[in-house]
């Protein structure tokens, strides 16, 4: 019986690595891109890219797994970068000790706008988290000489690892793409924990997870706080790699576009984040879009995604794939995709 | 062997045929341009390339520049920054290390500036942006050989310079308008980077000139009803209103202030009399308006007019702000006189040469830059009667900072 116990858990357990591993596989390869000689145009876009699908998998770990969507998430971020600033220029912290400080105040951040948010559930929770998120631009433009008001702050100290500087393009490169895998790991770690059966019984059905003695409001509470982490990572490279932040950079578009993103690319699934966060980033440059253009495309996207494809861009692939290649019939495919979806 | 030999003479002139254009090349000096030619900041931003790219082709035109006994030819490598800082960091990086520009110009928004200087200056290129903001930066430590800002130049006077001069053009132009002395000024400013700074000084200046000024009132970016904004004001009984940035919003706050009739006078930041006119827009009280640095359609500037006929000339729209387009074409004429002066595009060599120079622009006959890189000149500054006509003069700038 023990054995049989400790075969069906290892079992669950190879399934759930094979969910990670063409994640892990894709950013193999989008960390050997440096080999290929690229553009230093192209190296800092997939540097912004790449910051941004960091708070992308907290926001996958909010939207996705628990359901809750905020509009405020740039908003965290900015709390990240803002610390990190401020450690910097007030405490001389740098970017390694400002990194877990940072992740620790957007994380507070985070349970302060969502101990009283959470109380409303649905559309009101989107548009408390909205709210908040301009009413922290506010507060930033209006701070005086401590936020640096709207002229914003700089931030001029070097990364280095191990006495290397990480200010290079390509080693930043690097390491963002390092802290992406670790997002992505801590992302699928958390999809495949009990923890994170907890959120998805509390996003399917609020109701039924507290009859079954779940703590919904503290769950959620503590989603948003982690979703935080990821967010005051993020923040922190940011600052680091502009090296000047300012209160525009976290105000309410910002934030719609990291939505954007996590549900273009699929919220549910380990390979969504990243899809949307390449995708949100490069199609302007490779279709040559200007800012107008690029919001219709990203508008007729979206509309596309949540009609068509609800769990995301990705897992719509995935589920064209599995039906062109199995040649298995339309509907057990799509039935099993969305088996997929649902985790 | 014949295959060899012909292999061999097919790569030879396949080489040959690379080579010709990399000795061109040698002769080529690339000047870079970060700008939004589209996106929220887009009116500003075309002005950029356009002033450049004149610039550019009129030094082109007339042989180029001799640098070290040879002539060069300039090339202006344009990239819109789609009012995004992540694109400008992108296109700046490229300008820098991939096309291996001398200078960059650009950008027209504060934080963009700021974080391309951080890529900027440290390679040490020389670096125009026209934010007054950078004042803030630009300091006699941050400038020195070896500081961190050495190679970046701000393009526009210093902000109690062009306060100065614009506070008291428009209190000149419009008390003969008015009939009397105004005394009183209300401000409303957006809310952000720019318009916090330049109000600061604004207020300063005007209070300078013996104005009472109850209340700046700020609005937030992108506002399109002014009227709580404007309400307020009127409470304030003021003799001018001063729309002190930007252009685009202060033509979205003039109709809903004059159908509301909320002061005697109004004054216009960066609204170019040329816009008045063309959009035949009228007021049954004085308008003031100013210009960065000189306006286009209608100036007191002998050599403005010259400047901006081959400016439209060449294609470029009639914008609110395309009098700024006459900065970044002065300052490329600049920096051309530079290294021909420095014999070298050494950007240190340079760097003292810009120091150094006096130059002749459109906007100042004696351009130069101070000891913390930053111009001197004046400003134009129009009214508008009741009737329909406009009235220009160039103001000069106070010597000194007022008191605060």
């Amino acid at each position: 019986m023990k054995e049989g116990l400790r075969q069906d858990r290892a079992g669950s357990v190879f399934k759930a690595l094979r969910s990670l591993l063409p994640v892990l596989v894709i950013l193999a390869l989008i960390a050997a891109v440096p080999l290929f000689s690229p553009s230093n145009r192209f190296l800092s876009l997939a540097i912004s890219a790449g910051i941004n699908v960091i708070a992308l998998y907290g926001l996958s770990v909010l939207f996705g797994q628990t359901g809750i969507l905020s509009m405020g998430h740039a908003a965290l971020v900015g709390v990240g970068a803002y610390a990190a600033a401020i450690l910097a220029r007030d405490f001389g912290v740098g970017f390694w000790a400002a990194l877990p400080a940072a992740a620790l105040a957007s994380a507070v951040f985070a349970m302060i706008v969502g101990i009283p948010s959470l109380r409303v559930g649905g559309h009101h929770f989107v548009i408390m988290t909205f709210a908040f998120g301009q009413l922290l631009a506010i507060v930033l433009t209006n701070g005086g000489d401590y936020t640096g008001a709207a002229t914003g702050l700089d931030l001029a100290g070097p990364v280095t690892l191990f006495g290397a500087d990480m200010s290079d393009l390509t080693r930043y490169y690097l390491m963002v793409v390092a802290f992406v895998t670790s997002a992505a790991v801590a992302s699928w770690a958390i999809i495949n924990s009990s923890y994170g059966r907890t959120l998805r019984a509390i996003r399917e059905n609020e109701k039924l997870a507290a009859s079954l003695g779940i703590n919904v409001g503290r769950h959620k509470i503590g989603a948003f706080v982690v979703s935080g982490i990821f967010a005051g990572i993020s923040g922190v490279l940011l600052a680091y790699f502009l090296g000047h932040i300012s209160p525009s950079q976290f105000s309410s578009f910002p934030s719609i576009y990291l939505a954007l993103m996590v549900m273009i690319g699929g919220a549910r699934l380990i390979e969504g984040p990243l899809a949307g966060g390449i995708l949100v980033a490069f199609l302007p440059e490779v279709l040559n879009l200007d800012p107008v253009q690029s919001r219709i495309v990203y508008g007729v996207c979206l509309i596309a995604v949540i009609m068509l494809l609800p769990d995301g861009l990705i897992g719509g692939i995935v589920r064209a794939l599995r039906a062109a290649f199995s040649g298995k019939p339309k509907q057990e495919t799509q039935q099993r995709g969305a088996a997929e979806a649902q985790r | 062997m014949k295959t060899v030999l012909k292999m061999g003479a097919s790569a030879a002139l396949c080489l040959g045929a690379l080579a010709h254009p990399a000795f061109a090349e040698d002769n080529i000096v690339k000047i870079g341009v970060v700008a939004a030619e589209s996106g929220s900041f887009v009116s500003a931003g075309h002005t950029l390339p356009a002033g450049v790219g004149l610039a550019v082709k009129q030094i082109n035109d007339a042989g180029g520049i001799k640098v070290g006994g040879k002539t060069y030819r300039l090339e202006m490598v344009k990239r819109d920054d789609r009012t995004d800082i992540a694109t400008a960091i992108a296109a700046t990086q490229e300008l820098v290390r991939d096309v291996k520009v001398q200078a960059i110009f650009g950008s027209e928004t504060h934080d963009f500036t700021l974080a391309m200087a951080k890529i900027t200056q440290p390679a040490k290129i020389i670096h125009f942006a026209g934010n007054s903001t950078l004042a803030k930066i630009l300091t006699p430590d941050s400038v020195k050989p070896g500081g961190e800002d050495h190679y970046l130049f701000q393009s526009e006077p210093q902000e109690f310079q062009r306060s100065g001069s614009t506070a008291r053009g428009v209190l000149t132009l419009l008390e003969p308008l008015l009939g009397y002395k105004p005394k009183k000024s209300v401000m409303i400013v957006g809310n952000d980077a720019t318009g916090q700074f330049l109000s600061s000084y604004y207020y300063k200046a005007l209070k300078a000139e013996g104005q009472d000024v109850p209340d700046i009132i700020f609005y937030p970016p992108d506002t399109t009803d002014f009227s709580p904004f404007l309400t307020r004001a009127k409470s304030l009984n003021p003799d001018i209103i001063h729309f002190w940035y930007n252009g685009d919003s202060t033509l979205t706050a003039l109709p809903q202030a004059l159908e509301l009739g909320a002061a005697k006078s109004y004054f216009l930041f960066g609204v170019d009399p040329g816009i008045w006119k063309e959009k035949q827009l009228s007021a049954d009280v004085p308008v003031a308006m100013s210009c960065v640095p000189v306006c286009w359609g209608e100036s007191s500037n002998p050599k403005a007019k010259a400047y901006f006929d081959a400016y439209f000339a060449a294609g470029a729209p009639h914008g609110v702000t395309s009098s700024v387009s006459l900065l970044y074409h002065d300052y490329v004429h600049f920096l051309a006189e530079a290294w021909e002066k420095a014999g070298s595009f050494d950007p240190d060599k340079t760097v003292e040469a810009l120091l150094t120079l006096h130059h002749q622009g459109v906007v100042s006959d004696d351009l130069t830059f101070n000891p913390t890189h930053q111009v001197t000149h004046a400003t134009e500054v129009c009214a508008a009667a009741p009737g329909g006509a406009i009235s220009c003069s160039m103001q000069q700038p106070p010597a000194e900072a007022p008191k605060s």
